[in-house]
């Protein structure tokens, strides 16, 4: 054997080979990374101002109006009731315009008799009119001007835009923009009744999402609707694509949404419990928990526990971090009622704590920082390294935020799991993340030299640990 | 303004038409915006008595919709203690300027008559008018009995 790799070595000492190789392996090297194969998280958007928007609303909607000959304001009533799906709305159109129309509300299910007389009565104001004064939606329900422009300003007053609605009873008849702006006299209402159709619009629009960051008038663009996160590149804010509320990977959006429900719900007992003070296990002196580590340091006796089970932290160590998994109790079906709701309270208790506790950490992040760069200027000033030495703790810091992040909503996904082999596995891969990062989070609030490699093993294992969980868990 | 044109206007012809669930309407004439009346429902077990409401027009009528209240206590499933009553009909989201009061004072005594235990005001009596409909109908004749207002003789 050891000759023939004597002899391979060789063969490459041949230049004609090496050369091949060598060219080939670069060829290899340029190939681009796919980042939708690497990264899992990966989710292509795009941030768009509301003159984009505009422009992008406008195309369809000419789009649709020249393929089938109607006007740009019809055309943005079938749009905004069909999810602005064009190809399905030609196909309809093309078929039956006419049930089209009437399920859009743009023509009416009855037919009303037109009314031929010169003097008309205005069923509104009970004002007699000559017929040229009087103005109807495709309904035929005929109403004086002056009662129309006062129905719009009305109706824009308490924010309705595109519901608008003709006046007669029972008539579900919409009025389109052009109708409606054709009696709209004052410029502030016009630029209001815009505003508000602007935004029924985006929100009607399956690929566009308000950014929920606070004033922040971008708009998000993707042409994939997934629960992924989607990141507003004005503002950073992130948020979950397809609900609209906080990125919530490795759980679903029906799921995280049930979980933030119950703990709405539930918040005033698990608060009472999971107090912010325990007690040292071994002094019984009180600490507070202001940092973001589960390895606690009592203060006083310099005994090491963890926050989450109280236990000694040496039991902890790297190899099986055990107190983010709940033990079943398996004899729970031949309980009382009374006590198989304490199980279910007992339970959700485990795992609401666990995701407040991470919760909790995250929002001390900014204290945690602070505190990191007070530390970091007091190691520069007695000239142990200089500040750019020390900036990989950021870095790490920055990490750790992510990983605490994901950890928090596996909570809420491992509660609503059903027992069996993939929630073992599922906890099992929680608890090594949980494990990780906690030396993580350890390393990173007490480094003390700038030698950076140890901490920056620590980060590979931890993201290395995130990424697969949610490759084997997240399902989008 | 628009509002007092069109009241004055559906005033005369509500009197005009004579309406046997809807009368002894009083309207102070310097404000045509409030009216009274009695709302005097034909079935049991409400047919004991009859119910004086308000009609509370806004300024901005018709484009905005009428308030009711009940001025006479009543025992019913979509009227509340304080005396205000869901009325589809008259809600923000379904409100049409072209709607009469007329048709709002139908549509008013048509819920009288028959509770809508669906979509309830007061749940306690939407659940006892569902599971125990004679037990329902004996509180609220004696209900009525109590509290309501004469009948008007014809």
């Amino acid at each position: 054997m050891g000759s023939q790799g004597g002899e391979s070595d060789m063969e490459c000492s041949d230049t004609e080979c090496f050369d091949y190789d060598y060219y080939n392996n670069d060829d290899n090297e340029i190939e681009q990374i796919d980042p939708k194969k690497t990264d899992i998280e990966y989710f292509q958007c795009e941030s768009l101002n509301e003159e984009q928007v505009e422009r992008l609303l406008n195309e369809t909607v000419e789009l649709l109006s020249n393929n089938l000959q109607i006007t740009p304001s019809l055309a943005k009533v079938l749009l905004y009731g069909h999810q602005w799906d064009v190809p399905e709305i030609v196909i309809d159109y093309r078929e039956k315009s006419c049930n089209l129309l009437m399920r859009t509300n743009v023509k009416p299910t009855l037919s009303q008799s037109q009314n031929f007389s010169r003097y008309i009565t205005c069923s509104v104001c009970v004002t007699t009119q000559s017929a040229d004064k009087f103005y109807s939606l495709s309904c035929s329900h005929s109403f004086c001007k002056e009662c129309w422009m006062t129905h719009f300003e009305v109706q824009i007053n308490q924010g309705i835009s595109t519901g608008i609605s003709c006046m007669a009873r029972d008539c579900a008849v919409l009025a389109p923009e052009d109708f409606v702006l054709k009696h709209l006299t004052r410029t502030n209402l016009r630029e209001k009744y815009q505003q508000f159709a602007f935004q029924d619009y985006v929100k009607s629009h399956p690929n566009l999402r308000f950014c929920p960051g606070p004033n922040c008038p971008i708009v998000i663009y993707s042409k994939e609707i997934k629960s992924k996160k989607a990141i507003c590149s004005y503002c950073k804010t992130s948020f979950c694509f397809k609900c609209g509320t906080e990125y919530h990977a490795p759980t679903e959006c029906a799921v995280i949404k049930k979980w933030i429900t119950k703990c709405a719900d539930d918040s005033e007992t698990a608060n009472y419990i999971s107090a912010h003070t325990k007690d040292c296990p071994k002094c019984n002196i009180c600490i507070e928990k202001n940092g973001g580590c589960n390895h606690m340091q009592c203060y006083s006796c310099k005994h090491d526990f963890c926050w989450m089970c109280m236990g000694d932290w040496k039991t902890h160590g790297s190899e099986y971090y055990e107190c983010s998994r709940y033990r079943e109790n398996p004899n729970i079906a031949y309980e009382s009622a009374h006590a198989q709701a304490r199980e279910a309270l007992k339970k959700y208790l485990h795992y609401y704590e666990r995701w407040e506790n991470h919760s909790k950490s995250l929002k001390l992040e900014e204290q945690t920082l602070s505190k990191l760069r007070s530390r970091i200027n007091e190691k520069v000033m007695s000239g142990l390294g200089t500040w750019i030495d020390w900036q990989y703790l950021f870095t790490a810091a920055e990490l750790l935020a992510k990983c605490r992040y994901t950890l928090q909503y596996t909570y809420p996904y491992a509660y609503y799991m059903d027992p069996g082999p993939r929630k073992e596995l599922f906890e099992y891969q929680q608890a090594q993340l949980e494990a990780e990062i906690e030396n993580l989070s350890w390393k990173v609030e007490r480094a003390e030299t700038t030698d950076r490699g140890d901490l920056e093993n620590q980060m590979d294992i931890a993201e290395k640990r995130r990424t697969t969980l949610l490759k084997d868990f997240l399902d989008v | 303004m628009a509002a007092t044109r069109r009241l004055q206007k559906e005033l005369g012809d509500i009197r005009q038409s004579g309406m046997k669930s809807f009368r002894d309407i009083h309207v102070d004439e310097t404000n045509i915006l409030t009216w009274q009346g009695l709302i005097v429902p034909d079935s049991p077990p409400y047919n004991k008595g009859a119910f004086k409401i308000e009609i509370n027009f806004p300024a901005e009528y018709p484009f905005k919709p009428p308030k009711i209240n009940f001025k006479t206590k009543i025992y019913h499933p979509n009227i509340d203690e304080k005396g205000q009553v869901c009325l589809p009909i008259i809600s923000a989201e379904n409100w049409k300027p072209a709607t009469k009061t007329d048709q709002v004072i139908q549509a008013l005594v048509a819920l009288v008559n028959e509770p809508e235990p669906e979509h309830p005001l007061r749940a306690d009596l939407a659940e006892e008018f569902l599971r125990d409909r004679k037990k329902f109908s004996k509180n609220a004749e004696e209900y009525t009995k109590k509290h309501s207002e004469k009948r008007p003789a014809d």
